[in-house]
């Protein structure tokens, strides 16, 4: 049919069919600005304005528009310079992956065009229909005022941090004032609070606007699903309806012959040839447990069948007529039952070596000892014993999985494709498509999030093999109820600690003990498991310390990386077994805590025998230590910033006006790490154009963190530039050098220092060439600052003279320079997170009012993706702590695929969120910088359990705090 | 979402009436529930859009609220008691909010729909127009007998005066709640409705909140405890509209 509408300010008249959604037809108009998050609409990416209404274009039919007006971000692209909106969602840091900004910033069009000068009530009910895992709304709600403030005709405040006077001496304890008052203004703007030891720098430190910000906020193509391939096919999957069965046979017969449908794998059809689909460094663990199709599914939504089809209609039809017949199996889902003896096998083939007891669903079995753990139990003062249980969330990221595959001109195998590991899948996918590394190029674009569920080879076999079947290019992209049963998720576990203490308070020896749930397959099972043994084991001093765990398989939805990678679940369990101690005794949770805690000069005791790199068993003759730490001042800042006197105040705990509600603060340390020793590794190239400018490529891969602008700031720093003179591409692996990928908070400590290192490489020569031209005998005098090289005696060349000469007059060379890094060092984060509370003692419900996160993580490169990245990932632990979790039915079936019944927080429900950066200088790390990005994960869960006692006194060990938890809890007294 | 077929868009409320006693013939209202929907039945699609159903109007003391009205028409229209307003504002976030319609909600709107919640205590009366005319059904009359098939709904006359109160909970502070009990005092007495203890939000007697429920159980809250629920959030509701129960 014909739909005429008003697209943009001009007519426009499209050929579409019925059925289609606006967002298809936008899309197919070039309007790419336009994502898809869901087929109900709920994420709010699709959203365009109709009729100046915003609205998400996934539930409108294209001939629905018909005769309205409809307006996309492309409207306001009629310029080189961005509109004032665009510009401040640019300059306020407002995007991270920028998957969802052009819908804020119409919304924001939408909602100033209506009101000038809007309440931050009326900014986020516009944005309630806009789901964010990444920026918790922060930075979007502070770039809508500034725009405002912009179009109303006022000067706009430079967005920078608010610097903070440090409250300590960086080592001891401050005394809690109640009087000092913390820092005022907006949440969105970092507090910074400097350290004397961290030298002063030009581009490092500051507040950069990202590289990438122009392409993401004017909605231009960069992502995944941004270009279109000439006769592409679409794919979609048959999958599991059973959690554990055997497939009698398919008959595809009906599949085969419907009009329009190019090809369909399945297990008789495709080579059995195992693997493991975790993005991991090589080796990747075992056991290899997964084949791309297998004649035996392991959990409701498991791959049965894939279809390419000239349509997705077409693919999902002959997905219909695929005729399977299951010989359905009994299944397991509990950790502990599953490893019972009486449960289902899981994995009962042949070819799948390495489990540690197959006959038992075990996978894996592993201990870590330093000293006698059961003696010094025996012995000490106290013992104390306590099991919790953690659940099954997901990452959520806001673009599904998508993947296209093609063959090039030279018939390799290309993959363009949301991935936070590019090298690891090009490696990965070789042997299951029986080519040669050298015959796959994997091209990762813009993600649009990612969180550790993109950390997988999830998809790319499927359209890789599908394309190798039909010699066209072919597309998958992930429903959100597939992302939700087929995606990866965080594990389950069941984890009990013990702990002995003496009477003064000192820890004596701590073991856990860990079952953890990855589901019917390895893929990350073996090192979130080891990854909580090593967090969970660090945080706190004792001599005598031990790991031992059990992995299961079950037939869930399959776990495996999500941002914290096994922390958070460990600092729940520690942190709140702690606070049960330290009450026990009488002690002040926090003073109990800095009794114990791993500080600056420490030994980690257990790290080198935990961790993702594998247990080791023997001793070694020196332990890391810890180099850097402001958890004091973390602790300082953050007990001011929450009011911490106010939980020994009943009148505020107890509010005469609202007799069923109790308040209460908490408070959870958090000691993360910095990358996985030994084994992350980054590259990165740069070369010198003829303008002085420099093209970076790194292998690291932003997945809307800010590592390229991170990367690009470090090299600026060296190099003498502005930021805006380093162009940063990633990531290749046809273009760019190895990296390990995006995990493990590594991309700024260990990518950052290959960019440190490649660009030092080029400042030498730049040195050099500049000596040449200056007539100097000693290029290391030079220094490089403003674009030009300067001699001591002042006189300078510009760096675009030194390229025009290196490259076109003289001696002719192409300066460039790379840069390698692996550590032995993993220097640890330090966070102190606070929340307050308040409880519904008649319902249960439990109302987070604020959060704080004080944050050491040593020299932030840019305060403003920093404190970015604490927010967004606090927002996403405050799901895991509160509301989020996996509702299963006796057959392992989800009962709520979809947002909304899984229910992620809005924006218009967001607590008060503040983030304070406190800097220490790590001498390991470039200009001093260790990880941020998983650390604000560890400590909201533990922090609301705390504010609960504080507020009605009920210790719960199990996530999340759902009203009817709290409720029965409550009851129980 | 059900594939199109077809798609038309009928001028008016006789017209529709007429495409919709075709085989396979369904009323498309805002499309925030039929065109998410992922049942693959073809239909044809009737797009009510230009029936002329989205006034909202003052009549006869009462205020009639067209079925395309969407819940951003009602939630920024001043002559909208002020608790139907947020009821509408609370349904769904800004996205849909501008798509779904009055009467899509009232066919469509579930088990925990505030909105409805908001409406029945309201003393709605639905107007249904068919081959035979127009009638005028009550609220709970229609949320029992459904629609018929080929009938439309195009709008639903409330009673202004007063407004409703909520006291809800749910898991955080924007999502659907769990339970919710709405009140409301008018010159005709106390209205109390719940949502979350029955297929769809029901009118209750204030004085004995919890008679005859039978709630299921889902994983957000267990039957025991949404009537405990219940009995908690029908007080409160009372006691803030100035009624005991």
């Amino acid at each position: 049919m014909e739909v005429s509408f008003e697209l943009n300010g001009k007519d426009c008249t499209v050929e579409c069919d019925p059925h289609e959604t606006l967002l298809t037809v936008l899309r197919r108009q070039g309007m790419v600005s336009v994502r898809f998050g869901s087929t109900s609409g709920e994420t709010g990416a699709s959203a365009v304005l109709i009729d100046g209404q915003l609205a998400s274009s996934e539930v409108v039919l294209a001939a629905q528009a018909g005769g309205h007006s409809v307006t996309t971000v492309e409207s306001l692209n009629v310029e080189a310079d961005l509109h004032p909106i665009q510009a401040a969602f640019a300059a306020t840091g407002a995007m991270q992956s920028g998957y969802s900004v052009g819908a804020m910033v119409l919304g924001t069009l939408a909602l100033l065009n209506r009101d000038s000068d809007p309440s931050e009530d009326a900014i986020r009910d516009m944005l309630s229909g806009i789901l964010d895992r990444e920026t918790a709304y922060v930075k979007p709600v502070a770039a809508i005022q500034q725009a405002a403030a912009v179009l109303r005709g006022e000067e706009a405040e430079p967005f920078r941090p608010l610097v903070v006077a440090p409250m300590t001496d960086g080592v001891h304890a401050a005394e809690h004032n109640p009087d000092d008052q913390p820092p005022q203004g907006s949440s969105a703007v970092p507090r910074l609070v400097p350290s004397r030891d961290v030298p002063s720098t030009s581009v490092v430190g500051k507040p950069e606007v990202k590289v990438d910000a122009l392409r993401l906020v004017k909605g231009n193509p960069a992502f995944t699903d941004d270009f279109e391939m000439r006769g592409m096919l679409y794919a979609k999957v048959l999958r599991s309806p059973h959690a554990h069965a055997r497939i009698i046979s398919i008959d595809d017969s009906a599949a085969r012959a419907l009009p329009g449908v190019h090809a369909v794998i399945h297990h008789a059809n495709v080579p059995r040839v195992k693997y493991a689909s975790g993005g991991q460094s090589y080796p990747n663990p075992k056991p290899h447990d997964q084949v791309s199709f297998d004649d035996k599914v392991r959990h409701v939504g498991d791959r049965v069948a894939a279809v390419a089809a000239e349509t997705v209609e077409i693919a999902q039809e002959a997905c219909a007529l695929i005729e399977v017949a299951y010989e359905v199996l009994p299944a397991v889902f509990d950790e502990v039952e599953a490893i019972s003896g009486n449960a289902p096998v899981i994995h009962d083939e042949d070819d799948t070596i390495d489990i540690a007891d197959a006959s038992r669903n075990l996978v894996h079995h592993m201990t870590a000892e330093r000293g006698d753990v059961e003696d010094a139990l025996a012995s000490a003062d106290h013992c104390y014993e306590q099991t919790f249980r953690v659940h099954q969330v997901q990452q959520c990221p806001i673009e599904p999985h998508i993947s296209v595959a093609w063959l090039d001109s030279d018939e390799r195998l290309v993959v363009r494709t949301a991935t936070q590991v590019p090298f690891h899948t090009r490696r990965m996918l070789a042997p299951l498509v029986g080519r040669d590394i050298k015959d796959i190029r994997i091209i990762k674009p813009r993600i649009g999030g990612g969180f550790g569920a993109k950390q997988e080879m999830l998809i790319e076999d499927i359209v890789a093999h599908l394309t190798i079947a039909t010699r066209r290019p072919v597309r998958l992209e992930l429903t959100r109820e597939e992302e939700f049963v087929s995606s990866r998720t965080r594990h389950p576990q069941t984890m009990t600690y013990r702990t002995g203490v003496n009477g003064d308070g000192t820890l004596v020896a701590q073991d856990m003990k860990l079952i953890g749930n990855t589901g019917p397959y390895g893929t990350h099972g073996y090192t979130v498991q080891t990854v909580a043994g090593l967090r969970g084991l660090t945080s706190y001093n004792a001599p005598n310390k031990r790991f031992d765990c059990e992995v299961a398989y079950t037939n869930i939805p399959v776990p495996g990386a999500y941002r914290g990678y096994g922390a958070p679940q460990a600092l729940f369990g520690l942190e709140s077994h702690m606070e049960d101690i330290a009450a026990d005794l009488g002690i002040d949770p926090i003073e109990f805590r800095r009794q114990n805690w791993t500080k600056t000069g420490d030994e980690m005791n257990i790290a080198p025998h935990l961790g993702e790199q594998g247990v080791l068993e023997e001793e070694l003759d020196e332990y890391p230590t810890v180099k850097s730490d402001g958890i004091e001042e973390c602790v300082a800042q953050g007990a001011r910033a929450i009011g911490w006197h106010r939980r020994d105040d009943r009148s505020w705990r107890e509010p005469a006006d609202r007799p069923h509600i109790r308040r209460g603060i908490g408070y959870s340390h958090a000691m993360h790490g910095t990358a996985i020793p030994f084994l992350d590794m980054g590259g990165c190239s740069i070369k010198l154009n003829d303008d002085g400018s420099f093209n970076m490529l790194v292998g690291a891969t932003d997945l809307g963190t800010g590592a390229d602008t991170v990367l690009g700031q470090i090299a600026a720093e060296v190099l003498g530039v502005p930021l805006d003179d380093i162009r940063v591409y990633s990531s290749d692996t046809d273009m760019t050098p190895f990296d390990t990928g995006a995990y493990a908070s590594s991309t700024t400590y260990i990518s950052g220092t290959a960019a440190l290192r490649a660009a030092e490489v080029v400042r030498k020569r730049l040195k050099e060439r500049a000596a040449m031209l200056l007539g100097i005998d000693v290029p290391c005098s030079i220094e490089l600052r403003d674009r030009r090289a300067y001699a001591p005696d002042g006189r300078s060349v510009s760096l675009e003279e030194i390229a025009l000469d290196s490259l076109h007059l003289n001696e002719q060379e192409q300066i460039m320079g790379t840069g390698s890094h692996v550590s032995p060092d993993c220097p640890p984060p330090f966070g102190a997170t606070f929340v307050e509370v308040e409880v519904d003692v008649e319902t249960g419900q439990v109302t987070v009012g604020h959060m704080v996160m004080a944050v050491d993580c040593g020299v932030a490169i840019n305060p403003v993706t920093a404190s970015g990245q604490v927010e967004g990932g606090m927002l996403q632990a405050l799901g895991y702590a509160h509301c989020e979790e996996f509702a299963m039915d006796e057959e392992g079936r989800m009962l709520n695929a979809a947002f909304g019944p899984y229910w992620i927080y809005r924006a218009d429900e967001m607590p008060r969120t503040d983030v304070f950066l406190v800097q220490t200088m790590e001498d390991s790390g470039p200009f001093g910088a260790k990880a941020v990005a998983e650390i604000p994960k560890d400590g909201v869960a533990p922090a609301i359990r705390s504010a609960l006692v504080n507020a009605v006194g009920v210790r719960i060990d199990q996530l999340p705090f759902t009203p009817e938890r709290v409720f029965d809890a409550l009851q129980r007294g | 979402m059900p594939r199109a077929l077809t798609y038309q868009r009928p001028d008016s409320v006789d017209a529709a009436i007429t495409l919709l006693t075709g085989d396979g013939h369904r009323p498309l209202a805002g499309g925030t529930v039929l065109n998410a929907d992922d049942d693959p039945t073809l239909v044809s699609m009737v797009d009510l859009q230009s029936c002329g159903l989205e006034t909202i109007l003052a009549t006869d003391g009462r205020l009639r609220l067209g079925a395309m009205a969407t819940l951003a028409d009602l939630a920024e229209d001043e002559r909208v008691p002020t608790g139907l307003a947020e009821a509408a504002r609370a349904e769904l976030p800004s996205t849909l909010r501008s798509l779904a319609t009055v009467g899509g909600t009232v066919v469509a709107g579930g088990p925990d729909s505030v909105l409805l919640a908001a409406l029945l205590v309201h003393d709605s009366r639905v107007q249904v127009v068919g081959p035979d005319g127009v009638t005028t059904v009550m609220l709970p009359e229609l949320q029992d007998l459904g629609v018929p098939v080929g009938h439309l709904i195009t709008a639903v006359d409330i009673d202004p005066t007063g407004s409703c109160i909520r006291h809800a909970t749910a898991r955080t502070p924007a999502d659907v709640p769990i339970v919710s009990a709405t009140a409301r005092t008018s010159d005709d007495g106390v209205r109390l409705a719940l949502t979350g203890v029955a297929n769809h939000p029901v009118l209750v007697d204030p004085s004995d909140p919890t008679s005859g429920l039978t709630p299921s159980d889902d994983f957000r809250g267990s039957a025991s405890y949404r009537l405990r629920l219940a009995a908690v959030l029908a007080t409160r509701a009372l006691a803030a509209t100035g009624e005991v129960a």
